[in-house]
């Protein structure tokens, strides 16, 4: 009977990644639908193989229209049904939706994960249902074989392919048809076709797809290749892991064979070729050419050393010609579409597409098929759909566990087997593994590791032994007992195994280690200088992610836990142990804890600033006087700069016993946080408790205190008596933005601009049009501000889109509330005005390669100028530090960007002389700062005490403080929102725009905590040091 | 022969085109070091020591795979070949436990050898190995894992040489293990202690437990000489320091290649019978050592006038060419007595003999009739095993049970030999192995195989060859015998022999150690052991295979010929 003309054919697909998220189900109730609408001789439904895009399974293409439906679930046939296959609608909620505009993107060709993409290899996948082959030869299958068998000699079929500069996909990037030539001029009757279906790198299923989803274009490949190269019998090596690839392969055979396509004089020539399936199982060395023909003889799964290659002396000692699925599934349409047509394709000296499996850190995970040549940003950034959770990208793996690490300064390398391998990774068979900011490059590293030596065949020895001593000392490492001379040690292991090891396993192995080694070398340093895990994984070295992340290591748990008690004093002292501004920071810190927390990862992290916010301010009313930790000491510390930094290293030294003053240039104390940040932020009375605090320690504050101006460095040092002095001045100083009539009147730096409105000099901003320039903190700050005082309008110009502001979040979702216009993508080029400024003249940018950050570069777009009229223009792309007020101290140096030149432990070239905060670090934030003041402290004790540390570290005890509640009560709790001030009265004053949580919200939040810690301490085996469990308190 | 020119080091060298880089250099004296290389053992390029710069090649390569090809230019030495091997002995060191000087090895460890040649003088790595096992449950030899570097040369001896395939590797990676079957006690596996992994090993690995301790390379004598006991004739080096044996190897250069089985390397030392060290006469109820003009008086006394067949005189097959020279002529042509073997000649079947050992390689069809080789002669019956593995069929005819017979394509009884010749008729080069049951209508059918295969006879004495060319037919026979004299040699007479001897009026034992057999004798010869011995005799291929004495008699013991020769006076 034939089948009947179907108007509209839906696909769904049955790939491995669509099947785990429920595409059988649809594909069932699909099928019930369409009968039960009576539908079933008017639409077809096809189970295809794999479409690729598994991040959105399962997925549905409905054709003709080429709607393509996103995440389909069986309860949502029967609206497609309805809605596509009856009234010809789209249903647009299973659309694709543009990560940033969320605009639905119904068809398939429209969507950028599609768009980019050209398909050879896997042009039938998800297109074709993969157990017909009448499907395969309605999409031209089995026509290059007919080409080949009925119209081209051996030698010109070779020639295609030599000619197409087809190279191996399985990695190593031979060319394929000088391979098929080698084999074809090796003596002998008997020769072999073998497929390498060996797929065995983590996360990657290229291979696994082609043969799930278009069996017939690889089995065709290797006909055409038996027939290149004489062969009459050709083998499959497929791994038992695979078995719904090899039931289809199973089933292909079977068909082609059926049709004359296989077995003996096919099509009629004398040309016969048989082909079997050979299962393996499954270990990754048997993807190596010699041991998985060695497997296939029934042999232990060992490579032996090449010469003889198989090309002479293969399978049962024949010439054997070995080719990856990839490769095979090529050769199909070289032949039929010439090898002009691929060489033009892709990049000069590596043609064609390369397949990808596209998966980590990244939005759009999935199997991608790219030209070669594409850039590696825009595969994770436009087809990919760049990081999610808005995290930065860090790194990708290319070529699986014995290939390497490709940091974001390469994000613009080129794809291709030679650009790849330039940079330190290679091309390998297409695993492609992004990693974003969370995770620890020396574990990642350690992970292919473990892979890669576990794998090892154990047949030669640097691969046998080098594996496992490079495995000891990463573990090593990662424990914090690793030292500088095991990074020597690795990269001996590394050489010995590239020379010395018998095959690509065991040269390979050392990549992904090398390739970390190369471009993180400084995280490597941090595990073992300072027994850090800046990523926060290495667990030996992490208590929780919290703790890890605050640059001033609070012990956060603890606090969350105690205030979820009700125990303010007892948390409060635990986080002034660590940073005595829990006021300040519970109002301004961007929370680095919290962007780590791993109640995140659960739904959304604990809200730890507002719960700190909450802490303090209950004991605000009861004055701290910070405790002495050591008795009174005679040596004399005088502090430069009133700021967080200046301040916490004033407050350590006091708490050490020695007499500290503190010199500040201004009338305030409190540095930034009093001239930087705006009162609606962090009002002034709340500050002063904490500079008071300070002061009770015994820390001495003299204001308007200028250096250079009313004293010098020689001074405190000789006449005045003091025996350190730590330079905390901060970055006051406004960098200019380069560009003509930059110092008109009316041009008012954001610093300064800042500072002035602090101490009340109130610059006249009302009614006028205020353009604030740059992305940071203090744009953000400045335009509010501006807003404030009473601006008729504020513009805010910034050269890059959203996305990539380095202020934070949520002060540009308030500020853009509040009525802030942006411009993004904007550039300004030139001031006009004559005596004042009259406007800006401004640039349109397009975002271009990659930076070094990692971010695409804003280029400028010529002729897309336009002027915007305004009356004041406020710059705020950058801080230095004003080191004038230094000239006169003499011996000390500086850096390039005008931070102070330190050593690790924050000594300047000025003996006696320290330098901390963003003095010494840049424009940081208050956390940093009071992270340097800790250690500058620490340094200046040591110096003090004529004892030398190289790397000072700020050490306080942990805290226990056991768990008194039900965590899985508050499994489903759900982080609550903080009351602010509403926008229309925020507006026209500086009243503090956050309202606080109340007690009940604040104590509840606290135990959605997951306590990290205690896990710790219980792997660790560490013994409680605080905290009995009689102290604690059931709430 | 093709020959190709190349460079090693400099200097220029021209070689047989295919060889490889190491046999090359070695031709051309030129000692490019390995570990995992032994000569009698195939390739397989693993522990990477012979690494050697190949210019144009990308990586370093093993100069034991690595052929030869014109105009190649090598480095053996140069800075990253020296590096890369450097690199491979100190991952070795660090792997398992190298402290040589508890190693019963050190002084004669190729792993030792080449840290002192390449100046490894301190542990570069930490040396973290777990503590790996010792199994000594093989009676004759122990495996120390701890010592073991994983070059599979042991594997190898017993798969390609041996063809006994119990060894191999286990797991993979870092975990990989050398073990016996299925990962067994080696004891309890199917290892048959021919010893021969234990010969190949180049660290301490593998320890011979007679020997081990007892002597280094240095303070060892070797006498290069042929194991007697069995007609296949292996070629054996004897290891013996100060008088003492202390162990027996085989010679690779010998037809068996190195390969000697249990009963030519262990048993023979582990022998604890006593000795006879001087000639005794019986008097009253026991035998009384006396000097041998008394004792060789005693026989002629007896033998003289006594010959035909009151007189019989017989030879263990053990005995050397020119001892059963002297034996013919003294009993046949002297005392015109009654002669022949303890064992039985198979010149009765009146099947050719002489097929080799290196008949089998080029074998691709064996029938083995009336005989098991595993059983007798063990190394034949390892090379039949080692023709199997690369494809011939094996025919086994036997009506009893048969250690071949697991191995066997086809198993026939006796009377279906006939079969069997016909299978054997269809292929090309078949070898026929005929033993002691084959029956004479038996042998008459497998007679239709002369001309097309090799026929090698498994004689039950060593010399049996040459006693069957001497004509000597006769077993022992008792039966109104007078006056009987046997020659045992170190060998040893079967309970049933004892007492048809016992039958004889006057009994005269040569022997070496004491037995029943000599309890019931009226005068005992004593005769020099296996080792003692210097002469030669018949292999079953009918070579001339020279004995050595690896060790003087003690005194008072003489030579089997020199006492045939006495007595021959004495009569």
């Amino acid at each position: 009977m034939a089948e009947p003309y179907y108007r509209a054919n839906v696909l769904v697909c049955g790939g491995t990644g669509c099947t785990a998220s429920g595409s059988a189900e649809v594909i069932a109730a699909m099928e019930a639908e369409i009968k039960r609408r009576g539908l079933q001789d008017e639409v077809r439904l096809v189970h295809t193989g794999c479409r690729g895009f598994c991040a959105m399974g399962p997925v549905m293409i409905v054709y003709p229209e080429g709607i393509f439906y996103c995440q389909v679930q069986a309860g949502d046939v029967p609206t497609i049904v309805e809605e596509t296959l009856v009234k010809g609608r789209v249903v647009q909620r299973l659309a694709y939706q543009e990560p940033d505009t969320h605009k639905a993107l119904p068809f398939y060709k429209e969507i950028p994960f599609y768009s980019k993409q050209i398909r050879i290899a896997l042009r039938n996948c998800g297109m074709i249902d993969p157990e017909k082959i009448e499907e395969y030869i309605a999409r031209g299958g089995y026509e290059a074989l007919s080409k080949a068998l009925t119209s081209m000699t051996r030698e010109e079929v070779i020639e295609e392919v030599k000619r197409s500069g087809l190279r191996g996909r399985g990695g190593a990037g031979f060319l394929t048809g000088v391979k098929w030539e080698f084999t074809a001029k090796a003596p002998g009757d008997v020769k072999y076709v073998v497929c390498n279906a060996d797929e065995g790198d983590p996360g990657a299923f290229m291979d696994r797809s082609i043969l799930e989803g278009d069996p017939h274009s690889v089995i065709e490949g290797m006909i055409i290749c038996g027939y290149a190269v004489g062969a009459k019998e050709g083998y499959i090596y497929c791994r038992a892991e695979y078995p719904l690839a090899i039931k289809r392969l199973k089933t292909a055979i079977a068909q082609a064979e059926e049709y004359g396509l296989l077995g003996d004089n096919i099509m009629g020539t004398d040309f016969s070729f048989h082909l079997h399936i050979k299962e393996g199982a499954g270990a990754f060395v048997c993807g190596e050419e010699t041991a998985l023909l060695a497997s296939i003889e029934g042999r232990r799964g060992e490579p032996r050393p090449r010469p003889p290659f198989p090309a002479v002396c293969g399978l049962w000692n024949k010439p054997t010609n070995l080719n990856n699925v990839k490769s095979y599934a090529n050769i199909p349409q070289i032949i039929v579409n010439g090898a002009e047509w691929f060489s033009n394709i892709g990049a000069k000296r590596s043609p064609g597409t390369a397949i990808f499996a596209l998966t980590g850190k990244v939005n759009n995970t999935g199997l991608v098929e790219v030209p070669m040549g594409i850039t590696l940003g825009e595969i994770i950034f436009d087809i990919g759909g760049g990081i999610p959770k808005g995290k930065k990208f860090k790194a990708v793996q290319t070529g699986g566990p014995l290939g390497g690490c490709i940091p974001a300064q390469h994000l613009n390398v080129k794809v291709d087997f030679d650009s790849l391998k330039e940079v330190g990774a290679v091309m390998g068979s297409g695993g492609m593994i992004v990693v974003d900011e969370d995770t620890c490059m020396v574990e990642f590293s350690k992970f292919f590791l473990t892979f890669a030596q576990a794998e090892s065949c154990g047949k030669c020895v640097p691969c046998r032994v080098g594996g496992k001593r490079m495995l000891e000392i990463l573990t090593r490492i990662t424990e914090g007992n690793g030292t500088l001379e095991d990074l020597d040690t690795i990269r001996e292991i590394a050489k010995g195994m590239e020379t010395g090891a018998l095959c690509a396993l065991g040269q390979l192995t050392p990549g992904p280690v090398m390739a970390a080694l190369r471009y993180f070398e400084d995280e490597f340093r941090a595990h073992i200088l300072d027994k850090e895990c800046p990523a926060g994984t290495c667990k030996a070295l992490v208590r929780a992610r919290c703790i890890n992340a605050c640059p001033s290591g609070v012990d956060v748990p603890a606090f969350v836990a105690l205030t979820a008690q009700g125990r303010y004093q007892e948390a409060l002292d635990i986080h002034r142990e660590r940073n005595p501004f829990p006021l300040i920071c519970g109002r301004v810190c961007p929370a680095f804890c919290e962007q780590k927390c791993r109640r995140g990862d659960v739904d959304e992290p604990v809200a730890l600033r507002q719960v700190k916010r909450f802490m303090a301010d209950q004991e605000k009313d009861h004055p701290w006087t910070p405790p002495k930790k050591e008795g009174p000491k005679d040596k004399k510390v005088a502090v430069i700069g009133a700021g967080p930094a200046g301040l916490t290293a004033a407050l350590r030294l006091a708490q050490l016993g020695y007499p500290v003053t503190v010199f500040e240039k201004l009338p305030v104390a409190g540095g930034m946080m009093a001239v930087g940040i705006p009162e609606y932020r962090l009002p002034r009375d709340i500050l002063n408790i904490e500079i008071e605090n300070i002061k009770r320690a015994g820390v001495e504050i003299r204001l308007n205190q200028e250096m250079g101006r009313d004293f010098t460095m020689d001074d405190l040092l000789n006449g005045m008596g003091y025996s350190a002095v730590v330079l905390a001045i901060g970055t006051h100083k406004s960098r200019k933005l380069g560009i003509p009539n930059e110092d008109l009147p009316g041009v008012y730096h954001g610093v300064n601009f800042l500072k002035d409105v602090a101490l009340g000099k109130k610059p006249d901003v009302k009614g006028k049009r205020v353009a604030v320039v740059g992305g940071g903190a203090v744009a953000i700050d400045a335009a509010r501000t501006a807003l404030r005082l009473g601006a008729s309008k504020v513009h805010l110009i910034y050269r890059r889109t959203r996305g990539e502001m380095p202020a934070w979040e949520e002060e540009v979702h308030a500020a853009a509330l509040e009525g802030i216009q942006f411009h993004f993508l904007t550039n300004p080029v030139r001031v006009i005005g004559t005596d004042h400024v009259t406007g800006v003249e401004l640039q349109a940018q397009q975002l271009g390669e990659f930076d070094a950050s990692g971010r695409r570069k804003p280029m400028p777009i010529e002729g897309s100028e336009f002027v915007l009229d305004i009356d004041l223009l406020i710059p705020a792309i950058g801080q230095a530090a004003a080191v004038e007020c230094l000239g006169s101290c003499g011996d000390i140096s500086f850096n390039r960007d005008g931070t102070i030149t330190v050593g690790p432990d924050l000594a300047t070239t000025r003996e006696g002389v320290f330098a901390a905060g963003d003095a010494a670090l840049g424009p940081a934030t208050v956390v940093e700062a009071v992270a340097q003041g800790n250690k500058v402290a620490v340094a200046v004790d040591a110096y003090l005490k004529g004892q030398k540390v190289e790397r000072p570290k700020y050490v306080t005890a942990y805290h226990n403080v056991p768990q008194v509640f039900n965590m899985d009560d508050y499994a489903d709790a759900k982080r609550p929102q903080m009351p602010e001030l509403p926008v229309e009265q925020r507006v026209c004053c500086f009243d503090e725009v956050e309202l606080g949580f109340d007690e009940k919200t604040a104590r509840e939040e606290c135990k959605r905590c997951l306590r990290c810690d205690l896990e710790w301490v219980e792997t660790m085996g560490v013994e409680a040091v605080t905290q009995s469990d009689k102290d604690a308190v059931a709430v | 022969m093709a020959t190709v020119n190349i460079k090693i080091n400099g200097q220029q060298i021209q070689a047989r085109a295919g060889i490889t880089v190491l046999e090359a250099a070695k031709e051309a004296g030129l000692d490019i070091p390995t570990l995992c290389h032994h000569p009698a053992l195939a390739n397989i390029g693993a522990c990477r020591v012979c690494l050697v710069e190949v210019a144009k090649q990308r990586t370093l390569q093993p100069a034991c795979t690595f052929p030869i090809s014109e105009g190649m230019e090598v480095e053996t030495e140069s800075p990253k070949a020296v590096e890369a091997r450097k690199f491979v002995l100190q991952m070795l060191f660090s792997e398992r436990n190298h402290y040589c000087m508890y190693c019963e090895m050190s002084g004669d460890c190729e792993l030792q050898a080449l840290a002192y040649r390449y100046g490894l003088d301190h542990w570069t790595y930490p040396s973290p190995h777990a503590k790996m096992p010792v199994d000594g449950t093989r009676k004759y030899f122990i495996m120390d894992h701890n010592r073991c570097i994983l070059c599979r040369r042991c594997i190898r001896a017993c798969s390609d040489l041996a063809a006994n395939h119990t060894l191999g590797v286990r797991f993979r990676g870092a975990k990989t293990m050398i073990s016996a079957d299925m990962d067994v006690p080696f004891g309890e596996s199917t290892c048959v202690s021919c010893g021969t992994c234990l010969q190949v090993c180049p660290t301490g690995a593998l320890i011979d437990r007679k020997s081990a301790y007892m002597g280094r390379e240095v303070h060892v004598e070797r006498t290069a000489s042929t194991c007697t006991f069995c007609a296949v004739g292996c070629g054996t080096s004897v290891v013996t320091r100060a008088g003492h044996v202390l162990r027996v190897e085989g010679d690779w250069d010998a037809p068996n290649q190195g390969v000697l089985c249990v009963a030519g390397r262990f048993e023979p030392l582990y022998d604890t019978r006593e000795r006879i060290t001087s000639p005794m006469v019986r008097k009253g109820n026991g035998l009384v050592p006396v000097s041998w003009d008394e004792a060789l008086a005693a026989i002629a006394a007896k033998a003289k006038g006594n010959g035909g067949k009151k007189t019989a005189a017989y030879v263990t097959g053990k005995a050397l060419n020119d001892t059963l020279s002297e034996f013919v002529k003294v009993f046949q042509g002297k005392v015109r007595a009654t002669v022949g073997t303890l064992e039985p000649t198979l010149a009765d079947l009146e099947l050719p003999v002489g097929g080799a050992l290196a008949d089998l390689d080029t074998a691709d069809c064996v029938l083995v009739v009336g005989g098991d080789p595993l059983a007798t002669h063990r190394v034949l019956g390892y090379r039949v095993k080692r023709a199997l593995d690369k494809g011939a069929r094996l025919l086994v005819v036997s009506d009893k049970p048969n250690g071949m017979a697991a191995l066997a394509h086809r198993i026939f009884p006796m009377a279906q030999v006939a079969e069997a010749v016909k299978i054997a008729q269809g292929s090309t080069a078949p070898v026929v192995i005929y033993g002691g049951d084959l029956d004479k209508a038996g042998a008459r059918k497998l007679a239709a195989l002369t001309g097309k295969a090799r026929f090698i006879s498994l004689f039950q004495g060593t010399n049996g060859y040459r006693a069957r060319e001497l004509g000597l037919k006769n077993t022992l026979n008792a039966n109104g015998v007078k006056v009987l004299y046997l020659l045992l040699g170190d060998g040893e007479l079967p309970e049933k022999a004892v007492q048809e001897a016992r039958r004889a009026a006057f009994l005269v034992v040569h022997a070496a150690y004491k037995s029943a057999a000599t309890d019931a004798a009226d005068v005992v010869l004593p005769a020099p052991l296996w080792y003692e011995q210097d002469g030669n005799f018949t292999t079953l291929d009918g070579r001339k295979a020279v004995v050595k004495s690896a060790v003087a008699a003690p005194e008072g013991v003489l030579a089997e010929a020199e006492v045939l020769a006495r007595l021959a006076e004495a009569l």
